[in-house]
Parts: structure tokens; sequence; C-alpha cells
């Protein structure tokens, strides 16, 4: 038994070992590129640094159990009558109890304010209306209204506050790793600050999709999104102020309403 | 089943769709009344004696009513209130198809009923696969798209709610505990015979529109889609009586029933399960049932709970959605996990470890359930306040899962493991599960969370749990007890067949879905973006080898059923209750009242008196219960 | 003979197994309607409307207690195997019933707020529930007057008045609980 203890012990050391390894070193995510991206990425590693003991703990009991006695013929005898009355339940409820505990605490009370946190003095300022199957944003600061494309500035920190005109959407960008739900009747909001230049063009990941279920399109209820030097923005913003008058709907928001002007309910 | 009812069946094999027949025709009165009900009130009113959604909503109410009355609930039960003798049902194999108050006969009814939905459903998943297959979509459209998911979505988790609870725990739980029958047989067949029009209602949604909000079905988009959510919504609310009555029943089964000697320390862990997700099944499933019925009265009353423009909150019902819908998730896995722990101690060869333990972390999950449902709402734009409460106690709930690991791995440690096909599948629930719920972990991390939310990462996460844990379980169950509720033998190597195809093709199929969702590819969609499709079509193509490891599955069962090995009335040498009678059992389950006087799962231990003896001389007022 | 002794001994426990059932309904019923309290502070908040008829109200919610009374009245008759005073209690009973379900309807009919502002959801919803409750109680107190009435019960065995009664008693409870949170909190 006791013989067994230390092979199984074994077993769930070395496991944890490579388990620990590839934890460190496996990108779990396409680059992130937001402050906040970056911490959530962080707070996942943690918990995968967390979860591989566990994991490889379970497995080595198990296959070492069955390594050591299994049989296809109706055992000639019954195991060992342990009936786990004595201290291992007791020190077992303890320790997964504190690892709970711990991991409650960091990452995930300690980030809350982090990450749900709202930038009170935010660089940029974007207004976000959700509707079936679109979305619009808005630039109050700037005199920008309802583009179909969202395009910041790196470095500088954003808040996006967040409507919907009909249905549940989700504002999401999966370059930032941050979501939040559009309610219709509230505001939601949520800040980050882009740390990386790209563009959907480049990068996938790099647009805002709808992820709360809105019916029809909501697969299609994405837009581009780009993070561009302060430069870039601001001719950005100085095209989007020419256009706005002259068309105030842009390619993709005639499509959908196209698209839900046709659907029958 | 007699030999004279067999040489009878065929000359009255019409009559067994009498009852059924009766049902609908009752069914369809109770309809038309309702609906020229509304008409009257509505002409009276001076409006337009039809409306849709208020007129099938009250036909269907009272053709609920009709359909039971008409199927047996008059003629076994509804005429005694009035103070008439009752009437007997019919027998032979026509009594599956009948309102029949034998739980064994209702276990069966509902293990094939739910076995074809799952199947159903199961196939609404390959549809589901094949579409993903290509980014734009490979074999239909967004909206077919969104209602095929909704439909595979809610079918499982029906078929989560009440796979094991109704089939094994019918079948199971009384001779589990000693006893005869349950507490209340005839609530037990009304529970079952409710189930055919939430099937009917589902299928035949697709006729008014169909839905496609998904089984979570959040407003104001399911006030918004085609009527085909109003059925969904009956459905729902006629289900939920259905789990409610047989949470109610198995309780007081389990209180009152159990033979003498069978104290609360002596039950089979399955019992402990069953007894704790009937509790959540008895209390939690009325909120569902609320939250569908503000969802009809705001479609058909002019209601506004969920209708922000009117002053309503559409967060509401997220919140009284997941307080059901939160324990629903133990109330599909707790049965499993008990039935994982049973075969576990049976085919190891030892005690199950830890046994207090583990009942303390069934009903420490019970208790803690109904206060973590919104980690589901981390993003929802709910007050930011409650994050944090709510992420603590979520994450608390691995304690009390935990013991429940606990105990499986010290049954394991050092086990003779008998390998066979239900061993196997016991086995491969502590894999999943474990997988399944430290990838819960992360998500009851908020601020994980706000990235995983509504990816595939969650669809991975709730697969693991499911399958891995309620279905791997089912299908370890159906093993382990098909000889006693057959009589025969399953054939083991088609058995192993299974489990090694069902087992990789899950993994295989699932696994990726984290990285999937890692990777930007968001729940509910029809279409994704072109850099995730090798990844698609590798899990699409896993996924139909999980499918087909379904045909061995089915291929077995039938082919047991009719020429398998005479079983015998013990084949795997187990000291509970169910294996000390005849398979299949005698109609009142045991010959002779049974007494119990030790413990189940005493395997090994030296001078432990067997579990229960049935029909011990001196009958059974001496033993104290 | 064995069988039949456990026959004997499941029959002992019935009492206790038709009381726990019942109870659990109960149970269950009551996180319905808990279901249906939460909504309604959580769309109107803690606000009612002042044209709530405040005397009408009060009126029905006497004239429903007043029931659970005569409710009991006639279980306490029928213990003693009296007949008629628990045919007459029983008759009162169901008629307090109508009256409360009239009360309800007149409620309604004359409510100044609509079904579409949040507080008239709540309104409508909390009472329309409990009101169908009311009636199947009044049905199943009507079965058992006309039971009754031929003859059933006695002293001996009144399960199914008790049930009936005990049912009507829990409806009567959820009342006491929705009419202050309809007709009185505001703050
Ligand atoms: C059988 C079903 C089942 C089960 C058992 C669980 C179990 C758990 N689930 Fe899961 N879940 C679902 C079914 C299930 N879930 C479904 C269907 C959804 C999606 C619904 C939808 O939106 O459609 C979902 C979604 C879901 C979310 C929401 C995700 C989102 O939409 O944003 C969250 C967030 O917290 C979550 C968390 C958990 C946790 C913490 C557990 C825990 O109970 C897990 C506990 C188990 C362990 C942790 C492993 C064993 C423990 C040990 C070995 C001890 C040591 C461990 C530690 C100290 C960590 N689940
Ligand atoms: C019990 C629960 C359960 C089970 C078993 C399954 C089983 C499967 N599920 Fe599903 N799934 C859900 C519950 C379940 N699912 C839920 C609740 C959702 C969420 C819905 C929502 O978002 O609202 C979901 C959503 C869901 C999605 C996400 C859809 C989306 O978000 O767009 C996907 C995608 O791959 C998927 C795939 C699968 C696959 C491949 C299987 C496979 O395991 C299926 C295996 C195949 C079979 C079982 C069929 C075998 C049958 C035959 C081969 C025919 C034989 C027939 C006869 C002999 C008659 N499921
Ligand atoms: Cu908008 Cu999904
Ligand atoms: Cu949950």
């Amino acid at each position: 038994m006791k013989r067994d203890l230390v092979a199984a012990g074994a077993l769930w050391l070395i496991l944890t070992a490579i388990g620990e390894l590839l934890a460190v070193f496996v990108d779990f995510y396409p680059l992130a590129k937001a402050d906040k991206g970056e911490d959530i990425e962080h707070a996942f590693r943690v918990l995968v640094y967390f979860a591989v003991p566990v994991f490889t703990m379970v497995v080595a009991v198990l296959v070492y159990s069955f390594l050591r006695q299994h049989t296809t013929e109706f055992p000639t005898d019954d195991g060992p009558p342990l009936q786990g009355r004595g201290s291992i339940p007791l020190a077992w409820f303890v320790i997964t109890s504190a690892l709970t505990l711990a991991i409650a605490i960091y990452p995930g009370l300690v980030s809350i304010p982090n990450i749900f946190g709202d930038e009170p003095n935010p660089d940029l300022v974007v207004e976000v209306e959700g509707m079936q199957w679109t979305w619009f944003v808005s630039y109050p600061q700037h005199d920008v209204a309802r583009v179909s494309e969202l395009v910041l500035p790196v470095d500088r920190t954003v808040r996006f506050n967040i409507t919907s005109r009909d249905v549940l959407h989700s504002f999401w960008i999966p370059g930032f790793l941050m979501k939040i739900d559009a309610v219709p009747g509230r505001t939601t909001t949520i800040s980050l600050k882009p740390t990386k230049t790209g563009s959907y063009q480049t990068d996938p990941n790099l647009r805002v999709q709808c992820a709360e279920l809105c019916g029809l399109f909501h697969s299609k209820m994405r837009i581009p999104v780009s993070v561009v030097s302060d430069e870039e923005f601001a001719a950005w913003l100085e095209e989007q102020a020419g256009a706005a008058d002259a068309a105030p709907l842009s390619e993709e928001t005639e499509a959908a309403d196209a698209l839900s002007g046709g659907i029958e309910r | 089943m007699t030999h004279t009812a067999e040489r009878e069946a065929p000359a009255s094999a019409w009559s067994a769709l009498v009852p059924l027949a009766r049902g609908v025709l009752w069914g369809l009165a109770g309809f038309g009344l309702g609906v020229a009900l509304i008409a009257v009130l509505r002409a009276g009113a001076g409006r337009s004696a039809w409306s849709l959604e208020l007129s099938i909503t009250f036909g269907y109410a009272l053709g609920i009513v009709g359909w039971l009355f008409g199927v047996g609930v008059w003629e076994r039960w509804g005429r005694e209130w009035f103070g008439l003798s009752t009437k007997e049902g019919p027998t032979g194999w026509q009594r599956y198809f009948a309102f029949t108050l034998d739980h064994k006969v209702i276990g069966i009814q509902y293990l094939a009923t739910f076995l074809l939905l799952f199947l159903l459903a199961g196939l609404f998943a390959v549809l589901i696969r094949a579409q993903l297959l290509s980014p734009e979509g490979a074999v239909m459209g967004e909206g077919t798209y969104n209602q095929v998911m909704s439909l595979h979505g809610i079918i499982m988790v029906a078929v989560a709610v009440a796979s094991i609870i109704g089939g094994f725990g019918n079948y199971f739980v009384p001779i589990l505990i000693g006893a005869e029958d349950v507490a209340f047989p005839r609530v037990n067949a009304l529970s079952f015979w409710l189930v055919p029009p939430v099937a009917v209602l589902l299928l035949t949604a697709q006729a008014v529109g169909g839905w496609d909000s998904g089984w979570t079905a959040y407003p104001p988009l399911s006030l918004q889609n085609a009527s085909g959510q109003l059925f969904f919504s009956l459905a729902i609310i006629t289900f939920g009586l259905s789990s409610i009555l047989g949470g109610l029943n198995f309780l007081t089964t389990i209180i009152y029933m159990r033979a003498p000697g069978m104290t609360w320390g002596r039950l089979p862990i399955f019992v402990w399960s069953m007894f704790s997700a009937a509790i959540l099944a008895l209390l939690f499933t009325q909120f569902f049932a609320a939250a569908m019925l503000m969802l009809i009265l705001d479609r058909i009353a002019d209601t506004s709970f969920f209708k922000a423009a009117e002053g309503g909150e559409p967060i509401l019902y997220q919140h009284i959605f997941w307080f059901y819908s939160h324990p629903a998730v133990y109330i599909f896995v707790l049965p499993g996990l008990g039935l994982t722990l049973e075969i576990l101690a049976h085919f190891s060869r030892k005690p199950l470890f830890a046994y207090r333990w583990a009942v303390g972390g069934f009903l420490g999950i019970v208790g803690l359930s109904a206060i973590v449902w919104a980690h589901h709402m981390f993003v929802s734009g709910m007050d930011k306040r409650l994050i944090a409460p709510f992420l603590v106690t979520t994450e608390i709930i691995s304690v009390p899962t935990g013991l429940i690991f606990l105990s499986a791995l010290g049954t394991l440690w050092m086990g003779r493991l008998w390998i066979r096909t239900p061993m196997l599948f016991a086995m491969g629930v502590v894999f999943n599960f474990l997988i399944g719920g430290v990838t819960g972990i992360f998500l009851a991390d908020a601020p994980t969370d706000v990235n995983l939310s509504d990816t595939y990462f969650v669809v991975a996460h709730f697969h693991y749990t499911i399958i891995g844990a309620e279905i791997f379980a089912l299908m370890g169950g159906i093993y382990y007890w098909f000889p006693k509720m057959t009589g025969r033998m399953y054939d083991e190597r088609l058995g192993q067949l299974h489990f090694w195809l069902m087992f990789l093709g899950f993994n295989l199929t699932f696994l990726p879905m984290f990285w999937l969702g890692l990777h930007g590819m968001n729940r509910r969609i029809a279409t994704y973006t072109p850099d995730l499709q090798g990844v698609n079509i590798f899990v699409s193509v896993m996924g139909f080898i999980l499918a087909a490891s379904f045909l061995i599955f089915v291929f077995n069962l039938l082919r047991s059923l009719v020429w398998g090995a005479q079983a015998g009335a013990d084949p795997w040498r187990a000291r509970t209750l169910e294996w000390q009678v005849s398979s299949p059992p005698p109609v009142e389950n045991f010959p002779a009242p049974p007494v119990v006087s030790g413990h189940p799962y005493d395997y090994g231990v030296p001078g432990a008196p067997a579990h229960g003896v049935v029909g011990m001389a001196g009958g059974s007022d001496e033993v104290s219960r | 003979m064995a069988v039949a002794a456990a026959h004997a001994d499941v029959k002992a426990r019935r009492p206790g197994i038709n009381q726990l059932g019942l109870w659990l309904f109960f149970a269950s019923e009551s996180f319905l309607f808990s279901a249906l309290a939460t909504a309604r502070f959580v769309i109107a908040g803690t606000d009612r409307p002042d044209e709530l008829n405040q005397a009408l109200g009060l009126a029905i919610t006497s004239v429903l207690l007043l029931s659970s009374l005569t409710a009991y009245l006639a279980e306490c008759a029928i213990a003693r195997d009296d007949r008629p005073a628990f045919l007459r209690n029983l008759l009162a009973t169901i008629m307090l019933g109508l009256l409360f379900v009239a009360g309800v309807v007149v409620e309604w009919s004359t409510a100044e707020f609509h079904l579409s502002e949040p507080y008239g959801s709540a309104f409508f919803s909390m009472t329309g529930v409990h009101a169908s409750h009311v009636v199947s109680g009044m049905a199943m107190l009507a079965l058992v007057y006309w039971l009754g009435l031929r003859g059933h019960f006695s002293a001996k065995g009144y399960w199914g008045v008790e049930a009936t009664i005990k049912y009507w008693h829990f409806v009567d409870v959820v009342w006491v609980f929705f009419y202050p949170a309809l007709y009185l909190v505001s703050w």
C-alpha cells in the first residue's frame, strides 16, 4: 500500500510537471490587443496553473488504479475494505476548500474591479447601439455618428456606452477579450485601452461580434475594428465628419435594413 | 410477461392503441372547447373570435386535461373521485402503451421515450455539425440553423432532466429501497403521460414558424419571434409539471417506503442522488414555469414583464430562468454521479469510499445550487455589485462536488477493477466530468468569463458535464441494468466497442471546442470567420464518429433484447437489493418483504452481514426502521 | 402471506405518505408564488398606484380569511361525524370563495391602471394566478360537498376533506402574502 502511494504520487508529480510546463509555454489565446485582454489572459493562465495539479491528481489515481489491478474475469477476491471514515476525507475537504478560496480571491475577486471597473475620465467615449443585425458606433466627442465600423486610437483609454434598440445583443471584441450585453432600455459599459495596432483585414479577431443570440442574422452581426495611430485616427474622424452629412447610413446598414425589412415575423 | 398475455397479443394488437386514440380524441375535444370558450368571450367583448396565440393557449390547457383523462386518468383514477370503481388497465406488452401504475413499466416507458428523443436530438446535432463544416454554412440557411440548434438544445435538456430520473429512478429506486412501488403510483403515471404532449409541441412548433431563441428563450427576442415560441413555453410548463410531480413522488417514496432496516445510512448512493435531484426538481422547476408564464402573458395578454419600452425588465427573465436552470444542471448530473458511484463500488469490489461525505456532497450541492445562478449573467449587464458574491458561491460548489470525486477515487484506489462495459462508462464519467467541472471554474471566474461567456468554450464545458457525466452514466446504467430489466445479457464486445468509440469520439469532438472558444468562435452561429474552418471540420468529423457509436449501441440493445443470453438474477454478484430478485423482477418486486441489515457496499469487510435478505423468516416487525 | 404483511405496512403508513405529499406540493407551489412576487418588486419597485380600491381589497381579504374559518369548522365537524354541520360549513366556504372571486372580478373590471404598466402586469398576473387557485379549490370543495351529500366521508376516513381544506388554507396563506405585497407596501 505504501509503495502504491509512492508510485501513484510519482505519477502525479510527473504529470503535473509536464502539465505545468505546457501551461507556461502554450499560448491559449491569440495575441490580446488591449490592456484588459492581457489581464484576462493572465487570469486564465493562473487558473490553468491551479487546474493542472487537480486534473493530474484525479487522472493519476484513475490510471494507477486501472494499471495496478484490473481483470476482465470476475475478480477472485474483494478489494481492501477502505471505508474512508478517517482523516483522509477531512484533509481532502480542507485542501479543496482552501484551494477554492484561493482561486476565488486571486485571480477572481482581486481582478473584478480592474476588469469590470469603468474608466472615469476616458480619452475617448464611444457610444454603441445594437440593432438587428448590425452595430452603430458614434463618437459624441467628435461629432461622428452612427457608423458601422469601429476605429480606435492605440494606447488611449476608451469607454463604450452600449445599448440596444430591439432585443439583446452582446458587444464582443474577441481580439480585446472583452464583452458586455447590449440591453434595450439600459446602458452598459466597458472600458479598455487598445495596446496594439491592427485591423480586421489582418486579424479576424478584430471585429465587433454580436455574442448574444438575436435572431436570424445573429452570426453575421459583426463590424470591423481597426486600432490605429493617433494621426490616422484624426484623419479618419475628419473623413467621417465630411461623409456623415452626405450619407448617414453606411453600406452595411442599408443592407441590414433591407434584410430586416424583408423578413416576415 | 406471462405466456397467455403473449398469445393474446396479436388478436388485440389494435386494442393497445385504444387508450392512446381516446387520449387524442378527448384532447382534441378539450382543445376545441378551449378555443370555443375564448371565441365566445372575445365575441362577447366585441372582438374577433379567433386570436391565434390566445386561442391556442386556452385550447391547449383544456386539451391537455382531455388527453390525460382520455388516456387513462379517468378510468384508473378519476372515477374514484366520484365514488365509482376504477377499471383495471391492460396487461402484457400493451401496458407499455397505457396508463399503467407499475413503476417498472413506467420506468421503461420513460427510458424508451427519452432514448428516442435523444437519438432524434442527436440527429439535429449531426445537422449542426454538418452546417459548420463550412464558414458560410454548408447545409442550411441561418433561420433554419437557429431553429435546429434551439430544438437540439431543448430536447437534449429534457433528455438530461428525465432520462435517468424518469427511467432508472422509477424502475430502480423502489427496488433499491425494498419497496413494492412508489408512494403515489397514479401520480407517477400522470407525470409520464404529460411527456408525449411536450414532444408533440416541440416537434410541431415548426408548423407555426418554429422558434429560434435557443433553449434559454431570452426576451425580447422570444417576445418578437414566431408563434413556435408559444409552443415552446407551453411545452416547458407541461414538462415542468411532470418533473415537479416526479420529484414529489420520489421524495415521498424515499422517505416513507423504505424496507425495514433500510436506514438513511444504508441507502444505496444512487437513491441519495435521486433524493437530492428530487428536491431540486420539486422546488426550482416552478421558476421555469413562472418565467414561461410571464413570457406567455407578455405575448398574449399585453403585460410587460420583459418589455423594456413599457417599463419591464428583460434581465428579470434571466434571473428567474437561471434560478431554475442552474439547479437544473444538477438535476441532470446528480443522478448520473450517483449511478456512477454505485457502479464503481460494485465493480471495484470495495466499499464505497467516504459514503457519508459523498452524501454530504450531494446535499451540499443541493444547498448551494440555489445561490449561484447569476454566474450565467456576469456579462448580462446586471448590477455589477452582484458579480463578486456569485463568483464566490459558484466556486465554492466545487467543494461538495469534490467530495463526490473523493468518493469515486477512494473507491477505485486498490480496487479489483472488473472491466465490464458499465465500469468503463463509470470510469469515463470520472474523467469527463473532471474536465467539465474544472472548466466550469474558468467560467465561474468572472474576469475570465468576460471573454469566455457565450463562446464555444461554454459549449464545450456543458457538453463535457452533460454528455460526459449524465449521458455516459445513462449508458453505463443501461448496460448495468439491462440484464435486470430484460432478463437477458447484452453483448459485451459490442458494448466495449461502443464505449471506446463513444469515449474517443466524444473527447475529440468537444476538446477542440475549448480551443475554438478561445480563438473567437461564439455560440449559436450558423456562419463563422474562415480562419476557424480547419478545427471545425475536425470537430464535425469526430462528431459524426460519435454519432456512429450510437448505431452500435442501438444494434446491441435490439439484438440482445431478442437473442441475448439468459442473464440470471445476479450477473454482477452485487449486494444491492435489485440483484436479490429474479430478472426481470416480479410485479410486486419482492416475492416476500425484504429485510435490510447491512450496508450495501461492504465488499471485503470481514463479518459484514448481507445488505438485504428477501423474505427472511420471522416477518418484518422485529427489525426497527 | 408475507406480501400481505408488507401491504398492511404500506397501508399503515398511508396517512403519513399523503400528508407529506400534500406538504411537498405546497412547498413547490410556494416557489411559483414567490417567483411572481419577486417579479412584482423587480419591475414595479415598491410603488403602488393611488387608484387601488383599498376598501375592496380589504373586503375580499376578510372574506377569504373568514372562509378559512368555515373550512376549519367543516373539517372539525366531519371529524366528529356531524354531517349537517360539515355540509353547512362547506357550503359557507364555497359561498365565501365565490364572493372572493366576485370581488376580484369587480377589482379587475374597475381597475384604473392597465395591464401593460409594470404594476398592472404584476397585479393582474398575481391576482389571476391566485384566483385560479381559488377557483380550483372551489371546484374541489364542491366535489367534496357533493360526495358528502351522498354519504361519503366519516370520522374514520376523511382524507379527501382534509386535503381539500388544507389546500384551501394554503391558498389563503398565499393571499396573506400577496395582499400586502400588492395593496399595502410603499415607501
Ligand atoms: C450537468 C450540467 C452541468 C454541471 C454539472 C455544471 C457544473 C458547473 N458549471 Fe456549468 N453549465 C452547464 C451545465 C453544467 N455545469 C450548462 C448547460 C451551461 C450553459 C447554459 C447555456 O448558457 O446554454 C453552463 C454554463 C456555465 C457557466 C456560464 C458560462 C457563461 O455562459 O458565461 C458557468 C459560470 O460560472 C458555469 C460554471 C460551472 C461550475 C463552477 C460548475 C461546478 O459545479 C463544477 C464543479 C466540479 C469541479 C470543480 C471538478 C471536481 C472537483 C474537484 C476535483 C475538487 C477540487 C477542485 C477545485 C478546488 C477547483 N457553467
Ligand atoms: C443532453 C444534452 C446534449 C447532448 C447529448 C448533446 C449532444 C451533442 N451536441 Fe449539443 N447542445 C446541448 C445539449 C446536448 N448536446 C445544449 C443544451 C445546447 C445549447 C443550445 C442552445 O444554445 O440553446 C447544445 C448545443 C450544441 C452546439 C452549439 C450550437 C451553437 O451554439 O450554434 C453544438 C455544436 O457543435 C452541439 C453539438 C453536439 C454534438 C455533436 C452532440 C453529439 O453528442 C450527438 C451524438 C449523436 C447522436 C446521439 C445521434 C445518434 C443517432 C443516430 C446516428 C441515428 C440512429 C437513429 C436510430 C437508430 C433511430 N450541441
Ligand atoms: Cu445581435 Cu446577436
Ligand atoms: Cu450554472
